[in-house]
């Protein structure tokens, strides 16, 4: 066994008597394992365990009280053959993660601007990334009513500015009711991005902008060959959470509009909870978390090509 | 002309901030507003602004019983975290075999969002007893992973001279953690309580899914149920949410740059 840097007492004493050595190097094998355990036991019971459980669901028949019987692939064939629902929810959920690298841009714009000696930086900083720490189910109560038909202060600017003549309801018409959560969940989730492009964007070398400067490099010419690039694994990262927002949009989808009208806003994970908990089909919602599962792994995946092929690997740790 | 680029950039940033703000304004707005919230035009400024809306919130719900149980919840995620993330921490600053596959297993676990887990989650919770239980409310956010290594790099951080002087002391392990690494690790601990209460504080779904009877609802449920038999007709349901959003905020203002710290530290380093 290595001794590791720095935390290994294997002073030349110990190496003397190595009885000591073994039965100090046991006890700290033992603490390690009592200090790692109650944290495993929690990620197992909570996030390996259902993973597993869910997958076997999937290819069963079952509900509470009743025995499974094996199922094979009949929830995936009703799901992809002859789910409507279904498909509308998945067009929903890409649409949702679609609209994220406009989100994503949109932040790396005001990350940009307040990433300089601006006087009063910290302060925008602040105000954008306020709506992100807040429970989501009250941002969709005030969004619910800013889009309100008679009281809401979006129709009411619109009404005032003249572009609108009737006031639009927008969570109960099919065509801007998912543009509407989408706008609300943005307004979230941008402060987040904005900060995990500020992370990247300051530890980029400022030795590299001088250089391209005396090598007479005008600024967009910057922005392209340095800040860009250089902002990949913060960009990714940003996609990674824009891809797992659409799992956990929920609260907000369930508040807005419980998925309507019709299924206009049915997320995947909306959906997941009406089958399981609504119907109690806990075997069909399995084969759907599935679904999105796969849908979540193949995403992050291209997303992971598009920054290189190595953002968030175990060597950067 | 830099000058007038200074300016252009305050002049974006005023509005970028009027943006985000104004779903703020317009809920505190709605809060205290006395008239008829659907008067069209709605007025822009509150006539007259009074406080019965928050006053009946405390006392014509069980608001008092929702802010009781979200506040046991909090406390039991925010001091199970601070503990047992401290342990896995401490742990994974040590070397031994199966490091490599318990980090790898950490970092796997950080890609699988909770909602993907609900329904074994919920048949878990069930087998084990825990429905309708403060511990099955906390249970799934004890420990989490991102503050773990928020920890792991805090003890790093502490110089290893210091460790081995205490040792020398003849300072147990036990005490070596907490007189000697656990007060140099306050702005880990920060991090960890203020991450710790946001979630457990702001978590709907699962609560959703496993408390069945109103006395166990913690506040975003009790939200979502005055919601659903008042729709949006009371100035009541905007105190509400005004006085849910209260401690997050204020716990984010005092503690933005810890709570920042958190979140970006899993992004960019271990």
């Amino acid at each position: 066994m290595m001794p590791a840097a720095g935390d290994a007492p294997g002073g030349p004493a110990a190496e003397r008597r190595d009885g000591w050595w073994q039965r100090k190097r046991t006890r700290e094998l033992a603490l390690v394992a009592c200090f790692l355990l109650p944290s495993l036991v929690v990620f197992f019971l909570y996030r390996v365990l259902p993973l597993g459980w869910n997958l076997l669901l999937s290819v069963q028949y079952w509900s509470p009280l009743k025995p499974a019987r094996w199922a094979g692939l009949d929830h995936y064939e009703e799901m992809l053959l002859y789910d409507d629902v279904f498909w509308q929810s998945l067009t929903n959920t890409l649409i949702f993660i679609g609209a994220a690298p406009f989100a994503i841009a949109l932040a790396l714009g005001i990350a940009l601007l307040v990433n300089s000696d601006l006087k009063g930086a910290a302060v925008y900083r602040s105000i954008v990334f306020l709506s992100y720490p807040l429970m989501t189910v009250a941002v969709g109560i005030i969004w619910r009513w800013m889009y309100d038909e008679r009281g809401g202060i979006i129709n009411f600017a619109l009404r005032e500015s003249g572009l609108v003549a009737k006031p639009i309801p927008f969570l109960q018409s099919f065509e801007w009711a998912l543009p509407s959560v989408i706008v609300a969940e943005v307004w979230q989730v941008l402060g987040f991005y904005m900060i995990i492009i500020l992370t990247g964007l300051q530890s980029i070398p400022q030795h590299l902008y001088e250089a391209a400067s005396i090598d007479g490099a005008p600024r967009w010419a910057q922005f392209w060959r340095i800040t860009l690039p250089m902002l990949k694994p913060s960009l990714f990262l940003c996609a990674v959470v824009g891809i797992l927002n659409s799992f956990t949009s929920f609260d907000l989808v369930y508040i807005m509009t419980n998925g309507g009208p019709g299924h206009a806003t049915e997320l995947l994970i909306t959906y997941i909870y009406k089958s399981g908990f609504g119907q109690t089909k806990f075997d069909y919602a399995a084969a759907l978390t599935v679904a999105q599962f796969i849908l979540l792994l193949a995403l992050t995946y291209l997303a992971n090509r598009a920054a290189g092929g190595n953002a968030g690997s175990l060597e950067r740790r | 002309m830099r000058q007038r680029g200074t300016f252009l950039r305050h002049a974006t940033l005023v509005g970028v901030s009027a943006i985000m703000l104004v779903p703020f304004y317009w809920v505190l707005k709605t809060a205290v507003t006395n008239e008829n919230i659907y008067a069209y035009p709605p007025r822009l400024l509150p006539e007259s602004p009074h406080l019965f809306n928050f006053v009946d919130v405390w006392y014509f719900i069980p608001f008092p019983r929702y802010l009781l149980n979200s506040l046991i919840v909090s406390a039991l995620v925010v001091a199970s975290n601070i503990v047992f993330n401290a342990m896995a921490g401490y742990a994974l600053t040590k070397s031994f075999a199966g490091k490599r596959a318990i980090l790898l297993l950490f970092l796997s676990c950080m890609l699988i969002p909770f909602q993907a887990t609900i329904i074994p989650a919920y048949l878990i919770t069930s087998k084990l007893g825990l429905l309708n239980s403060y511990l099955g409310l906390a249970f799934p956010l004890l420990s989490t992973i991102v503050c773990i290594f928020v920890f792991k790099a805090a003890f790093e951080a502490v110089p290893q001279s210091l460790v081995d002087a205490a040792r020398i002391d003849g300072l147990s392990e036990w005490r070596v953690i907490l007189r000697v690494l656990m007060p140099l690790s306050k702005a880990a601990i920060a991090t960890n309580v203020v991450l710790a209460f946001i979630w457990s504080w702001n978590a709907f779904l699962w609560p959703l899914i496993i408390t069945r009877e109103p006395t166990m609802q913690t506040l975003p449920l009790g939200l979502a149920r005055f919601l659903s038999y008042m729709e949006d007709t009371t100035g009541a349901l905007y105190a509400f949410a005004v006085m849910v959003l209260a401690p997050s905020i204020f716990v984010f203002l005092m503690a933005q740059k810890e709570f920042i710290r958190g979140l970006t530290s899993g992004a960019t380093k271990g």
